[in-house]
């Protein structure tokens, strides 16, 4: 139907038209907040950034005004660092950093900035580096800078410089570069001792290049392998077989016993297979690693939800603005219209009504009356709001629900029971037929007893673990990525193959908001009503006006002047010589008694009275029904847990055909209730967006964001569905378990070959050439396996098959 | 095959040179972002004069 913005590509109003001139090119804008940052990196001379993009902008604020609110010495102490040479330097969290022309644009922007020496984005931290001379510029400028070319920053405080994801990944890129290294050394080596250069008599030689061999291997095992040996440790601690424990055990058998053979003379050292193989399982881990960074971070998350600075009521009336780190029980602050309440505390003086559905995922706003509490996170509607500060920091709900989540999240056993029996059984079966052999080698001939194990040791371990798991889960990673599903946890797959239970959040997960009108005023037709408050509405960012817009699509609109935005309160206007206001009743009915029944609708009126009222309700999300019969068709039972009333649960679950539904649901109480199925040894898929939903997600077995939800609910999950339509994650399913029987076939094709190759390798039969041969074609066999995943739409997906064949 | 013990030490000084040579990089933010510094050069104007770049 409609064009699309042609900065951030959400869907034309209809109505009054906005335009910006980009490259001397009008192109059409769906609101002024976008021609404004669209016609800002035009005059930058940055228009490039359009031609490069391959994700569209995130639509900017329409008035970029609180830039000045950062203007404060108090606040620089705690978010600015100071460097020699009259120097400053911060860190930001930039909201709105899609793809990597952003980083061009903001490095671009901020550096027409007067005074600011270097700017530092990185796009998958989403962070941004900058330093200033603080003669010629400061914070403000450049969060002024940034908000004007359409991106929203965020000054993270001092904490932010030591940062441990950095930390993570630069320390786990070296070992990765070591083994690298160390590994095309040791093959150097081992290929002139495998082609037999140096016959039986040059021994002197031979053990030279074992030597070298060693000595490249060494930093290898004894650096690069060190996450290993600590996951088994903490596994052997935990007295559980985790995948690490044969891993760490077979690098420290090999590595040991090669040098033992150095030593003595012997047959065979495996420095080379050692090396590779710590190198494949980093490379493995590395990419692993890049994908759950990707997908965001708890403390990130939790700074984006709770304000950076509070205004504080002092004893003699006067407001200063601190930071709200240096809050303290018993402060008074006053909260702002469509502010942040920033610690927890209770309210002192006028009602209120507050907006706490990212807490509880009620959809209605709450009215609090005075010594009401109030909690950190949610947000003031109608202000200003005095409180009296009760709780601050790791004490305020907010930051129990985040302590909630990465408990919950640390607790989860990470790899699937049946992955840990399958690491078990197979350390027990190699070890078993280790010790055979060397139990039947010492009655035989005991001098070969040694050479014969670990023989048995070295064909076994590398072959079967090493590929024949990480080639299928690479494969249907990189398929799920295509359908727009995205893996952070890579063994998630094997959990949502077993799947069995699946419990959907209610309100933005299925359900979408949407607005409905109700008691049209005799003087207006219902169209010309909803056309009058869209016009209104239009370019306001508040969900409700966002929705009453939507609603109005295809109705002709209606010309307003002088729409005027009352924070916190609607929007006013005028149309043929009449005060149009648009918000709650006490704003747009000012010299009415309040009645009690237009308490939670957003009214349309003018001076007369009533025109129009409008009731939030909900539809359900587009595929939100053929998703639940096609999960049902897989076999897995669907659930809803949400923390809404009960008559409005029932409601969408009949509409959607759901059996099974829990209303007014804590983040405890869904915890205990996922807990309670999971006893009865259900694997359990949570569905979620808000960050209510976050310590259910982090609880589950597999946990599944959408995209478009909060940024708790998405750090804390395991797949992110950043297709909006919900028939994704069915067909996940679907390929998940295609995934499993490969990866199974995989195993027992490995372990054939094992089973083949072990009994000749103990008797002594297998040269090396040949085992190298074995061991090669072993593992293009694996791949080549892996790579058939996904070649054949497979039938369960069934709602949409000629898309899965495209 | 003498000239093994010459020219073996040489590749291993040159891989702990590399080696030392990465974690340079490494620690001096080279591979914080490997996603977005391909771009860049492709996004600058060919005949656009920049002066005041900073280096990357």
């Amino acid at each position: 139907m409609n064009a699309a913005c042609w900065h951030c590509g959400e869907a034309l109003p209809t109505g009054e038209q906005f335009s910006a001139t980009v490259s001397g090119q009008s192109h059409p804008v769906c609101c002024i907040g976008c021609r404004a940052a669209a016609e800002w990196i035009d005059q930058l001379g940055l228009a490039d950034y359009y031609r490069l993009r391959s994700e569209p902008a995130l639509r900017p604020a329409a008035s970029p005004n609180d830039a000045a609110s950062w203007q404060h010495a108090e606040l620089d102490r705690h978010l600015v660092r100071e460097l020699d040479g009259g120097k400053q330097e911060a860190i930001m969290l930039i909201d709105g950093v899609r793809c990597a022309a952003c980083v061009w644009l903001i490095e671009r922007a901020l550096g027409v900035v007067p005074g600011v020496e270097s700017v530092q984005v990185n796009a998958v931290a989403r962070r941004a580096r900058v330093t200033w001379e603080s003669a010629r510029c400061s914070l403000a400028n450049i969060i002024e800078a940034l908000q004007r070319a359409g991106y929203r920053a965020l000054p993270l405080d001092a904490r932010a410089f030591a940062d441990s994801r950095r930390a993570e990944s630069r320390s786990a890129l070296k070992r990765l570069i070591v083994a690298g290294f160390g590994a095309m050394q040791a093959m150097m080596f081992a290929s002139a001792l495998y082609f037999g250069v140096f016959d039986a008599n040059d021994a002197g030689t031979r053990d030279l290049f074992r030597w070298f061999g060693l000595m490249v291997s060494s930093p290898v095992v004894l650096y690069s392998a060190q996450p290993f040996f600590a996951g088994a440790m903490r596994a052997l601690r935990a007295r559980r077989l985790a995948m690490d424990v044969p891993v760490a055990l077979a690098i420290a058998i090999i590595y040991g016993a090669s040098i033992f053979e150095s030593l003595r003379g012997g047959h065979e050292v495996y420095f080379d297979s050692v090396s590779m193989f710590v190198f494949f399982l980093l490379l493995g881990r590395h990419l692993e690693m890049r994908a759950r960074h990707r997908a965001g971070d708890l403390t990130d998350a939790l700074a984006k939800l709770t304000p950076a600075y509070a205004d504080r009521v002092a004893a003699d009336g006067s407001i200063e603005r601190i930071s709200a780190s240096a809050l303290a029980g018993g402060d008074r602050v006053r909260i702002a219209s469509g502010a942040v309440v920033p610690a927890d505390g209770i309210l002192l003086g006028n009602p209120c009504r507050v907006d706490e559905s990212m807490l509880s995922g009620e959809s209605a706003a709450v009215t609090k009356r005075a010594q009401d509490p109030l909690v950190a996170g949610s947000v003031v509607l109608s202000g200003p709001a005095d409180m009296q500060v009760q709780r601050v920091g790791a004490d305020t709900v907010l930051a129990a629900i985040v302590a909630l989540v990465s408990r919950a999240q640390s607790e989860r056993p990470r790899l699937a029971l049946s992955g840990e029996r399958a690491a078990a059984r197979f350390v027990a079966r190699v070890l078993a037929l280790a010790s055979l052999t060397a139990i039947g080698w010492s009655v035989v001939d005991p001098s070969r007893a040694f050479a014969a194990t670990l023989a048995v040791l070295v064909v076994s371990c590398p072959c079967a673990f090493a590929l024949a798991v990480p080639a299928a889960l690479t494969r249907s990673l990189a398929l799920l990525a295509r359908q727009g599903v995205l893996v952070v946890h890579a063994d998630a797959i094997e959990n949502l193959a077993m799947a069995t239970h699946a419990v959907f959040d209610k309100t933005g997960t299925l359900s979408e908001p949407k607005m409905e009108i109700h008691h049209v005023d005799a003087r207006f037709a219902k169209n010309d009503a909803l056309a009058l408050a869209a016009a209104l509405a239009r370019n306001s960012h508040h969900p409700v006006a966002r929705a009453i817009a939507q609603a109005a699509a295809g109705v002709p609109a209606a010309q307003v002047g002088q729409i005027e935005e009352v924070a916190g309160s609607g929007v006013r206007g005028t149309f043929a010589a009449h005060d149009l206001r648009l918000g709650h009743a006490a704003f747009a009915l000012p010299a009415h008694a309040p009645e009690p029944s237009l308490a939670d609708a957003v009214v349309l009126a003018d001076e007369t009275g009533v025109i129009a009222e409008f009731h939030m309700s909900e539809q359900e999300r587009s595929g939100a029904r053929a998703a639940i019969s096609a999960l049902a068709c897989l076999g897995v039972s669907v659930e809803i847990a949400s923390g809404d009333v009960e008559a409005r649960v029932v409601a969408m679950a009949r509409k959607l055909g759901v059996d099974h539904h829990h209303a007014r649901q804590t983040p405890a109480d869904k915890l205990d209730r996922l807990n309670a199925l999971r006893a009865n040894a259900a694997c359990v898929i949570a569905v979620g967006d808000g960050i209510n939903d976050a310590p259910v997600l982090a609880g589950a077995d597999v946990a599944v964001a959408m995209g478009n939800g909060s940024d708790l609910a998405q750090a804390s999950s395991d797949i992110v569905l950043s297709a909006t339509d919900l028939t994704a994650l069915p067909r996940a399913i679907a390929l998940a378990r295609e995934t499993m029987t490969v990866l199974r076939r995989n195993q027992r094709w490995a372990l054939a070959y094992n089973l083949l190759a072990i009994p000749f390798a103990a008797l002594g039969f297998v040269p090396p050439w040949l085992a190298a041969l074995g061991m090669s074609l072993s593992s293009l066999v694996v791949v080549l396996n892996a790579t058939r995943i996904g070649r054949h739409a497979p039938a369960a997906t069934g709602s949409q098959p000629h898309e899965a064949m495209a | 095959m003498n000239i093994l013990l010459v020219l073996i030490p040489i590749t291993v000084l040159l891989a702990l040179g590399a080696c030392i040579a990465f974690f340079w990089a490494v620690d001096h933010d080279q591979f914080d972002d490997l996603d977005t510094p391909k771009l860049l050069p492709l996004l600058d104007p060919p005949d656009d004069a920049k002066p005041e770049d900073p280096p990357a």
